[in-house]
């Protein structure tokens, strides 16, 4: 069995939780996340015929309102990170914990998350700044925590980025 | 360490420095061949002497050099050179020496012809498989037999509604109050990532995902030194809920918690502290290297179980439970023994009742009553006329088995007894009855003289009969009556117009006399004097004065005959009646007859006539 600690990290109200929540296995309450300051999931994801179990970290937080607990990064081979696609100020928050992370723990692989693509037409983020992404070489994902859209397949390759 | 080991020279090694030595020396001394002479003396006297040593030194040299001779050579002292460095205690490292070669050479054995391998410990994978199922029943059974002991008493009970009242089955609460301890998990953390390294658990424990767990025990470390900004190194040694203990172990690159559900011994954290170091001896590199595959620690698992120690109210419950069983058998014991004292004591009460019965039965006297080898034994006087006292034991309803009477025969003194007695031996005739008041017989109607007689000569000899009471029917009374009877029934005929006596009239005369007698020999009593008057008839042929004086003659001349025969004259008078008192009717010549004839008048002094 291949274990792999990820996190995920993004702004106030993006949607990690919804994420966690609905699409991994989890046995805490959301609680944990206000007290603790994180909350533990699993997924399990296959890659080449290779179970993982990502163990998802949902950190609480974005050092605007409520510090990280960077202590709980630690360890972590890679991480999500999660905006929210109606509220452009969450990707330069994104932008933001990116560095924070590379500092705290490397350069580990990580998956952008542009969630609520439910809500498409109410999106602040464009293409260009998609465009920007994609000149930084991040992988992005939209994803929907409402409809579930690419949410499987953003853990996936998360997954096959850290394994290699 | 980051030194390099210093070299020491091995005796082989000495051989070789010195062969070479001889042998440069001999090939770069100068001169030695162009001294024809001295060199030549020198050349031989070295050779003499040193000859023999050089040649060995070479054949050990080649020896050395050649890697068959060395290989044979080690060949010859390789297991008594492992024996010895195992009997000088270094078998530790001889093992760590040797283990990766033999790891490699298994895993080669297997990878070439895996049969081989497995029919080699085909011999020992059955047993120890059958000692890994007989250890896990047998600690199954442990536990089942705790629950088992505990399933119907009343502590039992009390945990069949905890069960109910929680959720939970009733082995989980009952295993649980039987516990002073129980490891129930153990969870091995790698402390940079919080990913699980190795987990154990206890049978029948209810058990969370270890990659969870283990994360968020690690998270919690983690908040506590951000909360209280404590030292890197440092952690959480203990957590508490209720009676669950979280005790952790931390070392450089893992962590040991371990979930304990009761009150754990020092000692535990000892043995959580070795286990520690020695997973962190064994695997260091492995653990440095984590990157969450847990691959190399197959093995681990297995240390971690050594910490899943469990300690049950083994004593404690026994004691309980053997004071329980006493006290309800006590309980039992006491209902049983009161219940059969009871039931004694009852039993006893009846046949104490029965006994005051008895005793009232007249012929029956009860001298004593005890209980002896679980029957009532009475010992007592019995009249055999008494009622049967089985009838009296049957009528309580009491079991005649337990009855054991002992009865000594004797005559009862009670009136009914006297008269059933007095009965017996008299036997009255019809019309006659007898009772007995006080010890006194009383003889009711008219028998004879002759049975009187007897009772009254027989009746002392009855027990009990202490008087006689014969009313008005004393034996000289009936003797009187009788003798009077006789008399007055006796009749004397006379041939017509004639007072002579036949000779049969003279028989008859004499057969009434001794009547006659008895009469007037009675006691006077109170009747007073006795006249016996001698009544002459006739029939009624003839004048009346004719037959008047017939009378009167027939009459005389019987009077005269009983003086003659004895009876006093003053006793006996005659009376002719001639025809006044005809003993029959003149209806025929026959009863005619009868009238010619003297009839016999007794008369006592209050009815006796001038």
């Amino acid at each position: 069995m291949i274990q792999k600690k990820i996190c995920m990290l993004g702004s106030f109200a993006v949607g990690k939780t919804s994420l966690a929540r609905r699409f991994v296995e989890g046995i805490f309450s959301d609680t944990y996340l206000t007290t603790v300051g994180v909350k533990i999931d699993k997924k399990v994801v296959q890659v080449n015929g290779t179970e993982i179990n990502l163990v998802l970290w949902d950190l609480y937080g974005d050092d605007d309102f409520q510090k990280i607990r960077w202590s709980h990064f630690n360890g972590a081979a890679g991480y999500l990170l999660v905006a929210d696609g109606t509220r452009r100020a969450t990707l330069e928050k994104a932008e933001f914990l990116e560095e924070r992370a590379r500092k705290e723990i490397g350069p580990v692989p990580f998956i952008f998350l542009i969630n609520k693509n439910d809500l498409a037409g109410e999106w602040e983020i464009d293409s260009e700044n998609e465009a920007q992404l994609a000149e930084k070489n991040w992988t992005v994902f939209r994803t929907s925590a409402k409809t579930g859209e690419h949410v499987d397949e953003a853990f996936a390759q998360l997954a096959r980025k850290i394994v290699g | 360490m980051g030194f390099a080991p210093q070299r020491t020279p091995e005796p082989s090694d000495t051989s070789s420095f010195m062969a070479d030595a001889a042998k440069n020396r001999s090939a770069n001394e100068p001169g030695d061949d162009s001294s024809p002479n001295g060199s030549g003396s020198l050349e031989e006297l070295r050779h003499l002497i040193l000859a023999p040593e050089q040649e060995a030194l070479e054949r050990l040299h080649e020896r050395i050099e050649n890697p068959e001779s060395r290989t044979e050579d080690v060949s010859g002292v390789v297991a008594e050179a492992i024996q010895r460095r195992r009997d000088q205690g270094g078998s530790d490292a001889l093992s760590e020496a040797l283990a990766p070669t033999i790891e490699t050479a298994l895993r080669e054995s297997v990878r070439k012809d895996p049969a081989t391998l497995a029919d080699a410990l085909f011999p020992v994978m059955g047993p120890a498989i059958r000692r890994s199922i007989l250890e896990t029943l047998r600690s199954f059974l442990d536990s089942f037999n705790q629950v088992l002991d505990q399933s119907l008493s009343l502590q039992g009970l009390k945990w069949r509604v905890e069960a109910l009242r929680t959720g939970r089955s009733f082995t989980e609460v009952a295993l649980l109050h039987s516990l002073v301890f129980r490891v129930e998990q153990v969870f091995l953390i790698h402390k940079r990532t919080g990913l699980p390294i190795g987990h154990a658990v206890a049978p029948a424990v209810a058990m969370q995902d270890p990659s969870l767990v283990s994360g968020m025990l690690s998270a919690i470390q983690d908040f506590v030194r951000d909360s209280f900004h404590t030292g890197q190194g440092q952690a959480v040694n203990r957590m508490n809920i209720g009676d669950l203990d979280v005790w952790v172990e931390s070392g450089p690159y893992a962590i040991l918690a371990a979930v304990i559900r009761g009150v754990a011994p020092r000692g535990l954290h000892d043995r959580m502290a070795e286990t520690l170091e020695k997973i962190h001896a064994e695997y260091a590199v492995q653990l440095d290297q984590f990157d969450g595959d847990n691959a190399p620690f197959v093995n681990v698992n297995k240390e971690l179980s050594r910490c899943l120690e469990s300690k049950f109210r083994e004593e404690k419950s026994r004691s309980a439970r053997s004071y329980g069983y006493a006290l309800a058998a006590a309980i039992v014991l006491l209902a049983v023994v009161g219940g059969w004292l009871g039931w004694r004591s009852y039993q006893y009460r009846r046949w104490n009742d029965l006994m005051a019965t008895l005793g009232t039965q007249p012929g029956l006297t009860i001298t004593s009553f005890a209980r002896e080898r679980g029957r009532f034994v009475i010992h007592g006087l019995r009249d055999p006329l008494s009622p049967d006292p089985m009838k009296f034991v049957n009528d309580a309803h009491l079991d005649p088995s337990q009855a054991e009477f002992h009865w000594g025969a004797y005559y009862a003194l009670d009136d009914p007894l006297i008269q059933q007695r007095a009965i017996r031996a008299f036997a009255p005739p019809p019309g006659v009855s007898l009772s007995v008041n006080g010890g006194v017989l009383h003889v009711d109607g008219r028998p004879s003289s002759k049975w009187l007689n007897d009772l009254r000569s027989r009746a002392p000899l009855i027990p009990g009969i202490r008087a006689l009471d014969f009313g008005h029917s004393t034996p000289e009374q009936v003797a009187f009556d009788e003798a009077k009877n006789r008399v007055q029934s006796t009749l004397v005929r006379f041939p017509l117009a004639s007072s002579d006596l036949s000779s049969a009239e003279r028989s008859n005369l004499r057969e009434v006399l001794p009547s006659l007698r008895e009469l007037l020999n009675a006691p006077a009593l109170s009747r007073g004097a006795v006249i016996i008057v001698v009544v002459g008839h006739s029939d009624s042929t003839g004048a009346e004065s004719v037959n008047q004086n017939l009378s009167q003659r027939r009459a005389e001349r019987i009077v005269a005959q009983f003086i003659q025969l004895g009876i006093p004259a003053g006793s006996i008078q005659p009376k002719g009646v001639a025809t006044a008192e005809p003993v029959r009717p003149e209806d025929s010549e026959e009863n005619r007859q009868f009238n010619r004839s003297v009839t016999f008048r007794v008369l006592t002094s209050s009815a006796s006539q001038p």
